[in-house]
């Protein structure tokens, strides 16, 4: 038996005696501390080496993993009397996860800059006077952590005590509720009393735009939105005012937040201070039903999880993915969805002599459309996908048509000169995860911000961190990191291919160059001679190399990278203005107007927006959450969405309606399923088959063959006009309009 | 008329398919004239007309003309009015009489439809029922 | 009593005249009396009894512990004089008259909340087909609510 047993045993009955005397004059003496050995606690440091009970391996929380770079930094420390082994720098905090403890914590966040202030995660460390907060605490050889002794049980009831003090018991009418830190923490290290009598302390909501809810009397001053705001979203706009009890997080001024990734902040507050405000007294979190899926607003890809409840998608919260959005995602991603609610196609139409529409049955329509296809030259038979299409519905488009005998399919975005062929040309070389290597950045074209919010958050952490130098070739934009404005035009592009600029220095001298080109430019005459000339800047600044890969084409939208993929190009510029059967599969930001009077339009997609009022029949078909559809993100990885709520009305998953259409037409394609489509398609594109794995390109795109065009002198234009409404769910969307009208007003 | 059903009574086995006959006939009378307490009792003036449920219920005979045995008819008819008393006595509410015999029915174009049906794939028969089959 | 009453019939047709006297007969509801035995009996418990109270409705309600029944000490007479029923009792009253408080109506309606709570509404069943209750999503109910949890596209709305 140890000193520190027999010690114990020798204090508790004098404590019991103290509890049980229950004389009226002691009830006043009304105690926070719930256990006897936590009334006096003492360092257990005076203790000796107790018997090690629990020496087996534990699990680290949440699967973390060590990676060591050099195993010579690797330090031995020891938590709770369990050694584990950890690199350098590591903090406390750190090292206890890795040795299975889990530290309660509040403004410690993995992915920002440690703050220390919330004292939440103090512990006890051996020969040190006072339990230190482990968050800010770096990890030394041979350190003793003590993660449950009394002293550190006492701290942690002591702090919640503090933040508790001010914050309001409004539990019950939080939407924080069921998820929130703070109610989960003092569950697990709070007392079951509180001892503060006074008035509670009361903060101003503060207005932050449509998107964040604010209730600032629940806040508990972590400072997490404040180091969010400066650090990843790069926008100064949160800020820490007054001192002691007068302290508040809030805009300096009236302002209200206007970052892409604000929406973010709604997740990392520990509490319900910041909340999402479509969001607000729809549902409790445990009532929800998560579906893991994928976005396809834009052509990043974020890792989602839907949450629905019944038929309805009530939010969109980020999924984890280290390569693609770590646990971020923009704002049009966040909150478009009361969009798949609005404006849905839910009846097959036909439209009749007197031009309005007329709801049919599914047979009626399917008959009528095979009758107009085939009516029709083959050559005259047009078929486009839109920006939201899934690779299964593309294949089977392409499939249909070309058993009509046309070949006049394309994806919307990619025009007759886009390089399909070369699958390096149009995907993201460097990987989205890769861009963190980087020390020097192109930009040609492209307005990462608004049009891929999460490559652009990529390129800020590698600005900040590396102090990478970022040129920029295009139009006036907003960033939010350091830049050099190089120029409008291609022009600039060939100065700096030929050496006569001073950014080519820069990226001859820099060790991992990348160049990012928009998407844009494949709308563009002289997109050859624009490529020819980035390859020159390639060549020279030794941009492709075995080991690094920078040269990347920064895609537009979801559906992009695999329509290429599937050599979804046109054939000719004139084979819409010639057509007279047009099948529009969600394209709406095609140029209807281009379409002959006299064609026969079919429009199958989810949404009524642009290019329904064109058409001559409706095929109403089901949204991103509704299918299990492939996408292929700009950076060549493919990833698949689950349904999370049902279709809606008549509709039905899009390759199903072209399926049937050709059966009705005579020219049956031989899938029945969704596996049988998928095979096809690993026949077509094989990399388009590997979920979840980024296929990275096989061939460098130096092989293309030279040319020697002429570059056109007129600036590059903007290729996401408003960043909060690029296609049908979004422009549906009555949150991302708010959004637009309030936040992009200059 | 939910007496004058109440006394109705399927008398044991038809000697023959001619005996048979007469009771379907017979009891497709009744359960027409049952109708307009039916339209009535649970207010289908909205959705259904007279003739339509006359014929759904036709279309419901006629689904097993092919059956000759005497016996098998007798039990199918004994079905058959056990389902009309259950209607007349209102034992059914509102949205079973629709979803069974209003939505989805068009009585004798059903069948019609059916024939339509032939030599289509089942995935297209599936596709036009519904996106989850 | 019969003398207090001969004396009070006196003093009205002194106040209002002959005529007035008829007038005021048929708006209490007295000619009702003659088929409504009911009412006649109301009418004779009223003498001599106090008038706790009158409700919005006009209803009235009497008290009278002396010389009287316990459990039929209170009561109500209807400002509906042909067609009432224990239903116009609104709620702040009900308490009092069934023995529930002895707050009287007006004492309980300086509690009601001002925000919320509804209109006290009488119970018209076999007034005719308007005035049944159908739920909201009941088939017949003319507002019955939409379960439909989308927007779905118009065709009629153009650009």
């Amino acid at each position: 038996m140890g000193l520190g047993l027999l010690a114990s045993k020798a204090m508790r009955p004098t404590a019991s005696r103290l509890l049980n005397f229950q004389n009226p004059n002691n009830l006043l003496l009304r105690t926070i501390v719930s256990k006897p050995e936590l009334r006096k606690p003492e360092p257990a440091a005076a203790q000796p080496e107790a018997p090690l009970v629990d020496l087996s391996p534990r699990t680290p929380v949440g699967g973390a993993r060590v990676h060591f770079s050099n195993p010579e930094d690797a330090i031995e420390v020891f938590v709770d009397g369990f050694p584990v082994k950890i690199p350098k720098g590591f903090s406390v905090l750190q090292a206890c996860e890795v040795a299975g403890v889990d530290i309660p914590r509040f403004c410690y966040h993995s992915r920002l800059s440690i703050a220390g202030n919330c004292r939440m995660c103090l512990v006890e460390v051996e020969k040190s006077p006072k339990p230190v907060a482990s968050c800010a605490m770096p990890a030394l050889p041979g350190m003793k952590i003590k993660t449950d002794t009394p002293v550190a049980k006492k701290a942690r009831e002591g702090v919640m005590e503090f933040l508790l003090m001010n914050h309001p018991l409004d539990c019950p009418i939080c939407d924080q509720g069921g998820e929130c830190d703070l109610q989960d923490q003092s569950m697990a290290f709070g007392s079951d009393r509180g001892r503060f009598t006074d008035m509670k302390r009361s903060v101003v909501d503060k207005n932050l735009g449509p998107l964040v809810k604010t209730v600032m009397t629940r806040c508990i001053q972590c400072t997490r939105c404040v180091r969010f705001a400066s650090e990843v979203a790069g926008v100064q706009d949160l800020g820490m005012l007054g001192r002691g009890s007068g302290e508040e997080i809030g805009t300096y001024v009236e302002k209200l937040m206007t970052s892409e990734l604000s929406g973010n902040v709604i997740d990392i507050c520990p509490v319900g201070a910041l909340t999402s405000k479509p969001f607000a007294f729809k549902a409790r979190n445990w009532e929800l039903k998560g579906t893991e899926t994928i976005d396809v607003t834009d052509a990043v890809g974020s890792n989602i999880r839907i949450d629905s409840r019944g038929p309805e998608v009530l939010r969109i919260v980020p999924r984890l993915n280290e390569d693609i959005n770590e646990e971020w995602i923009s704002d049009k991603t966040r909150f478009c969805y009361d969009g798949l609610k609005r404006q849905r196609l839910n009846d097959p139409m036909i439209r009749g002599p007197d031009g309005r529409f007329k709801p049919v049955n599914w047979g009626d329509a399917l008959a009528v459309v095979a009758e107009a296809a085939h009516q029709v030259k083959p050559e005259e038979i047009v078929g486009i996908s839109g920006k939201l299409s899934d690779a299964e519905s593309m294949i089977v488009l392409k499939d249909f048509l070309n058993r009509m005998g046309s070949n006049n399919v394309w994806g919307e975005g990619i025009s007759e000169n886009t390089n399909a062929d070369l699958r390096s040309g149009y995907i993201m070389n460097t990987s989205i995860a890769g861009l963190e290597k980087a020390d020097a950045f192109l930009l040609v074209g492209t307005q990462p911000r608004v049009e891929a919010a999460m490559v652009n958050a990529r390129i800020r952490k590698t600005v900040t961190s590396n102090h990478a130098k970022v040129g920029y070739v295009g139009p006036a934009t907003d960033f939010n990191y350091d830049h050099q404005h190089l120029g409008t035009g291609p022009q600039t592009l060939v100065e700096i291919a030929e050496g006569r600029h001073p950014f080519s220095k820069i990226i001859s001298n820099a060790k991992h160059p990348v160049i990012i080109v928009g998407a844009g430019i494949f709308e563009r005459k002289d997109q050859d001679a624009i490529f020819a000339a980035i390859e020159t800047i390639a060549k020279q600044g030794n941009v492709v190399r075995s080991d690094w890969n920078g040269l990347n084409v920064l895609l537009l939208h979801a559906a992009q990278a695999a329509a290429l993929d599937l050599g979804l190009v046109p054939q000719s510029e004139k084979s819409l203005e010639s057509a007279k059967f047009v099948y529009l599969m969600g394209a709406d930001d095609t140029n209807i107007d281009k379409i002959p009077k006299d064609a026969f339009v079919v429009y199958q997609g989810h949404h009524g927006d642009k290019s329904v009022y064109r058409a001559d029949v409706i095929l109403p078909a089901a949204a991103f959450s509704e299918k299990e559809g492939t996408y292929e993100n700009t950076e060549g990885c493919t990833q698949q969405t689950w349904p999370a709520v049902p279709t809606v009305g008549d509709s039905r998953d899009d390759w199903k309606i072209i399926r049937a259409l050709s059966e009705v037409a005579g020219v049956r394609l031989p899938y029945d399923t969704i596996g049988g489509v998928r095979s096809r398609l690993r026949n077509v594109a094989p990399n388009l088959a590997q979920m979840d794995e980024r296929e990275p390109a096989a061939l460098p795109s130096s092989l293309r063959p030279t040319f020697t065009q002429k570059v056109d002198p007129t600036p590059f234009g903007v290729a996401v006009e408003n960043f909060y409404m690029t296609d049908a769910i979004t422009r549906a969307s009555k949150i991302m309009a708010q959004c637009s009208a309030m936040l992009l007003k200059k | 008329m939910a007496q004058a059903i109440r006394n109705a009574k399927v008398p044991p086995n038809s000697v023959n398919l001619e005996e048979a006959r007469q009771r379907v006939f017979e009891f497709f009378r009744s359960a027409c004239r049952s109708l307009p307490t039916v339209m009535e009792v649970y207010n289908l003036y909205d959705v259904a007309t007279i003739s339509q449920l006359r014929s759904t219920i036709a279309a419901e005979i006629r689904k097993n003309d092919h059956i000759t045995n005497p016996k098998v008819i007798d039990l199918l008819l004994f079905k058959g009015l056990e389902e009309l008393k259950n209607v007349v006595n209102h034992s059914k509410q509102r949205h079973h009489i629709v979803g069974q015999y209003v939505v989805g029915r068009r009585g004798l174009e059903q069948q019609e439809l059916a024939a339509k049906e032939q030599g289509i794939s089942n995935f297209l028969k599936n596709f036009y029922n519904s996106n989850y089959s | 009593m019969a003398s207090s009453v001969v004396k009070s019939i006196i003093s009205t047709v002194r106040e209002k005249g002959l005529g007035g006297f008829f007038r005021y007969l048929k708006d209490e509801g007295y000619r009702r009396c003659l088929p409504d035995g009911n009412l006649l009996q109301t009418k004779i418990h009223n003498i001599g009894a106090t008038l706790v109270g009158v409700d919005k409705y006009g209803n009235k309600y009497y008290e009278k512990t002396e010389n009287t029944q316990y459990g039929r000490h209170r009561w109500v007479e209807y400002a509906e004089k042909t067609r009432y029923n224990a239903s116009q009792v609104p709620a702040e009253w009900h308490g009092w008259l069934h023995f529930i408080t002895d707050h009287t109506g007006d004492e309980l309606l300086l509690l009601r909340p001002k925000r919320y709570g509804l209109d006290h509404k009488e119970n018209l069943s076999g007034e005719g087909d308007e005035f049944i209750y159908h739920s909201k999503g009941h088939a017949l109910n003319p507002g019955q609510r939409n379960w439909t949890r989308y927007q779905p596209w118009e065709s009629t709305t153009k650009p």
